[in-house]
């Protein structure tokens, strides 16, 4: 005759899976924490973009900073750009830029056009600082501390939303640090 | 006014949907509430056919108004993009899906199959009714293609994913939902047997086609994906266990497993249960694939929009559509329930093996693809898994059943002896190993187990398949014939391109030439050209072999301008024994370019394979389709 829990079997095997997939609904798997988290920022020394003299991991000592990569061709970096400006109009926080695998003519005129946010910028034409970093795509957010540590790590464009939750409060422990 | 249109057209779809599955409980099965039913059923499909034209429409006419159509397109979008980017994105794919689902639906009803008792088709509409009901309210409450949004600045659009932008979107997200979609129809079929208490070789015979054929789109489907991802994605490779591609696979294993064992039910009368567990398996796997590709807990290339309550309201259907199944099955399965009247050597048991191995492997491909969920839920990490496990667990479980594939036509029903067996197919069983010996070397490549192995499993399968159509040469056999050589071309095509394909990284510049695997490639010239929508930086290269010229290929780095993104798209010299593919990498210092060149030989035979399961699919369809007209004509 049947077997009792061959009958079951197929409705707990299901119930299981679903379970699985309603925990995995609260989970964030393209959030790959960066393994440059509490480590100092890696060395380079790269071009400054509207001045001549170079810019080098020194230039963040002393201050708690903001690391923004873009690029003039990320349609993301233009959406995130008017919070950037507004960030820059409240002077809380110094606010870096690397202007990743850009053309400086191209990324100057850009900033002419909408603003410039940036205190300091870095040209990385070659895209090889960016390896440094561990920077998959623009825009990418880093927050350093006054020892030039990398904090915290926003991949995707800042939101008013997630400046918030997520990245003034860790500015502010920063610069009480 | 398009947009208001669509949407209303999907409003009114969703109370049909809601008559087609109430009106015959409503009118206790009397025949003017089922032909309401049928009705409703025809009116949704009309709803949501007009739905899907408005969406057209609003891409032809570059409405930016539509969230949906501001988020998929751009106003220098080539025009046939612009028809397949309705179906580019999460909001019209699922519009597709229920259009699909309605397709399926009306087709069963004007097929109104006459063996089956009307009880019995207004169940089966019934349930169907309430599938639609579930995934239209899906659409209206979180997935709407038609909300919109007025902005104060001129818009031209986000544009179309570039890897989007590609002939295959035309017609292989389409393909797949057939196929997906139409597992709808079995499930609904076993649902109303178990509704009734009652699975005769009628219901059987009546099912099968509506199993065949989302088989055969589904088979499609795959090819067209994979041949998709061989020429778009430059990565030289045709399949990438990705969750996305898994959660198709998995479907078509566990529906190539109902149709062996329904194939059972219809002749012996036995594994009723089976077949009933297997076709609600089928539908469940196709729910889950829908809801690993659209709530976003996977990672994959097929990224969509990661929106919380689009994963839990699918979840929550799946819940109650498949859990309830299931419960159900666990109620009523005592009335299929017969002792099982087959020795050890018999068809049966081949069949009943076939089965159990395709599930296991569906249990093993589900666990790696949800694998790095479970590892997440309980924090122990974030991982990916990948080809390796995949090949490792499948290979084996495949090559099992390659071997018992070539036996199991020759075997009988009911019992037979082993030798009985061995008498008809000995012979080609040891000519397929000698095969499997000389076919690398009649080909000219080095000894390697998996290709020897791979040509051995083909020709025994292609021998065994051949002498019994040799001595059962009909419509009726025809189907199982053709689709049995599909998979042994198939075979051939994975082992030997996995063998024996060369790849080569090299830096190159223009006037430089390679060497890849005898074959000399010569970089001639490159050029810059302007297209519609984007720039490319086409490279072309000569290729000789032994001093003569082959032909020539053309490599693309494409640079899409309103994405400023990057994509690389091959050149590729095919022809049935080989394919020679180039594709461009980055640019380097000066002139030259890092550039990757692969040699992958009888590749083209994985995708003929796949057409000839679907030349398979098909031919079951034609069968069943004249039997029928031979019975109504009597």
């Amino acid at each position: 005759m049947l077997n009792k829990a061959y009958v079951v079997l197929p409705l707990v095997l299901f119930l299981m899976i679903v379970i699985l997939l309603g925990r995995g609904l609260t989970l964030h798997p393209s959030e790959i924490p960066s393994p440059l988290i509490n480590q100092p920022a890696p060395v380079f020394e790269l071009p400054q973009l509207l001045r001549k003299t170079m810019t080098t991991q020194n230039d963040f000592l002393g201050h708690v900073t903001l690391v923004n990569v873009w690029a003039t061709w990320c349609y993301a970096c233009s959406l995130e750009h008017p919070f950037l400006m507004a960030l820059a109009h409240a002077h809380s926080v110094m606010i870096y830029g690397l202007d990743y695998k850009d053309n400086p003519y191209q990324a100057r005129e850009w900033l002419k056009e909408h603003g410039n946010p940036y205190d300091k910028i870095a040209v990385d034409e070659t895209g090889n600082v960016a390896i440094d970093w561990g920077v998959y795509g623009t825009p990418e957010t880093f927050i350093l501390d006054k020892k030039g540590r990398i904090r915290y790590k926003q991949i995707g464009a800042i939101t008013p939303e997630s400046w918030q939750r997520d990245m003034q409060p860790v500015v502010e422990q920063l610069q009480q640090e | 006014m398009t947009p208001e249109l669509g949407h209303f057209a999907i409003l009114s779809a969703f109370c049909f949907s809601l008559v087609q599955a109430l009106a015959p409980l409503w009118g206790r099965h009397r025949p003017f509430y089922v032909q309401v039913s049928t009705r409703a059923a025809f009116l949704q499909f009309v709803c949501l056919l007009f739905a899907m034209l408005s969406l057209i429409a609003c891409f032809l006419w570059n409405d930016m108004t539509v969230i949906y159509v501001r988020d998929h397109s751009h106003t220098s979008l080539p025009l046939l993009y612009r028809i397949g980017a309705a179906w580019g994105g999460h909001e019209g794919s699922l519009l597709l899906w229920c259009l699909i689902l309605a397709g399926w639906t009306n087709a069963f009803v004007f097929s109104s199959p006459r063996a089956l008792s009307r009880s019995f088709y207004q169940r089966i509409v019934m349930v169907l009714g309430g599938l639609s009901g579930g995934f239209i309210l899906f659409l209206l409450a979180t997935s709407n293609p038609f909300w919109q949004e007025v902005s104060q600045e001129p818009m031209v659009g986000a544009d179309l994913t570039p890897v989007l932008q590609d002939p295959g979107l035309l017609f292989h997200p389409p393909m797949l939902y057939l196929g997906y979609v139409g597992f709808a129809i079995p499930f609904a079929f076993a649902m109303a047997a178990l509704m009734e208490k009652k699975f005769d070789p009628t219901w059987a015979k009546a099912c099968r086609p509506w199993i065949m054929l989302p088989w055969s789109f589904l088979s499609l489907g795959i090819v067209l994906g994979s041949w998709w991802a061989y020429r778009e994605l430059g990565w030289g490779g045709w399949w990438f266990w990705d969750p996305v591609e898994n959660a198709s696979l998995l479907p078509w294993l566990s529906a190539t497993a109902l149709l062996h064992s329904l194939m059972v039910s219809e002749k012996r009368g036995v594994f009723k249960g089976w077949t009933i567990l297997l076709a609600l398996i089928t539908f469940a796997l196709s729910l889950i694939g829908t809801f690993l590709v659209r709530s976003g807990v996977l990672v994959s290339v097929h990224a969509f929009a990661n929106d919380p309550a689009r994963g839990l309201f699918l979840l929550g259907y799946l819940t109650v559509i498949i859990g309830g199944g299931f419960f159900y099955y666990g109620c009523r399965i005592q009335y299929f329930y017969r002792a099982p009247m087959f020795q050890l050597v018999s068809r049966e048991m081949l069949l009943l093996i076939n089965s159990v191995i395709l599930l296991v492997a569906v249990a093993t491909i589900l666990l790696g693809t949800l694998y790095p969920i479970l590892l997440d839920a309980f924090d122990a990490g974030k991982l990916s898994v990948g080809e390796p496990y995949f090949n490792t667990v499948f290979l084996p479980m495949v090559l099992l059943l390659f071997l018992l594939m070539g036996f199991a036509p020759h075997v009988h029903w009911r019992q037979q002896s082993i030798q009985a067996v061995w008498r008809h197919t000995g012979m080609s069983f040891l000519f397929s190993i000698a095969m499997g010996l000389a076919l690398p070397y009649v080909c000219g490549f080095p000894f390697k187990g998996l290709a020897s192995v791979g040509a051995a499993l083909s020709s025994w399968i292609i021998v065994a398949t051949l002498q019994y159509a040799y001595r059962h040469a009909s419509l009726k056999h025809a189907a199982m014939i053709v689709a049995h050589l599909g998979i042994a071309v198939l075979a051939l095509g994975v082992t030997f391109s996995k063998s024996y394909s060369e790849e080569r990284q090299v830096k190159l510049q223009p006037g430089e030439s390679v060497l890849l695997a005898g074959y000399e490639f010569k970089w001639i010239t490159v050029g810059e050209i302007k297209k519609v929508n984007y720039n490319t930086i086409m490279a072309v290269f000569s290729v000789k072999k032994r001093h003569w010229p082959i032909g020539y290929l053309a490599a693309e780095e494409r640079i899409y301008t309103s994405h400023a993104q990057v994509l690389s798209k091959p050149g590729i010299l095919a022809n049935p024994m080989r394919d020679l593919y180039v594709a461009l990498g980055s640019p380097l210092e000066g002139h030259s370019w890092s550039v990757r060149l692969y040699y992958k030989p009888l590749v083209r035979w994985i995708w003929a394979g796949g057409f000839l399961l679907l030349l398979g699919g098909m031919l079951s369809c034609l069968h069943y389709v004249v039997t029928r007209q031979g019975v109504k004509h009597a």
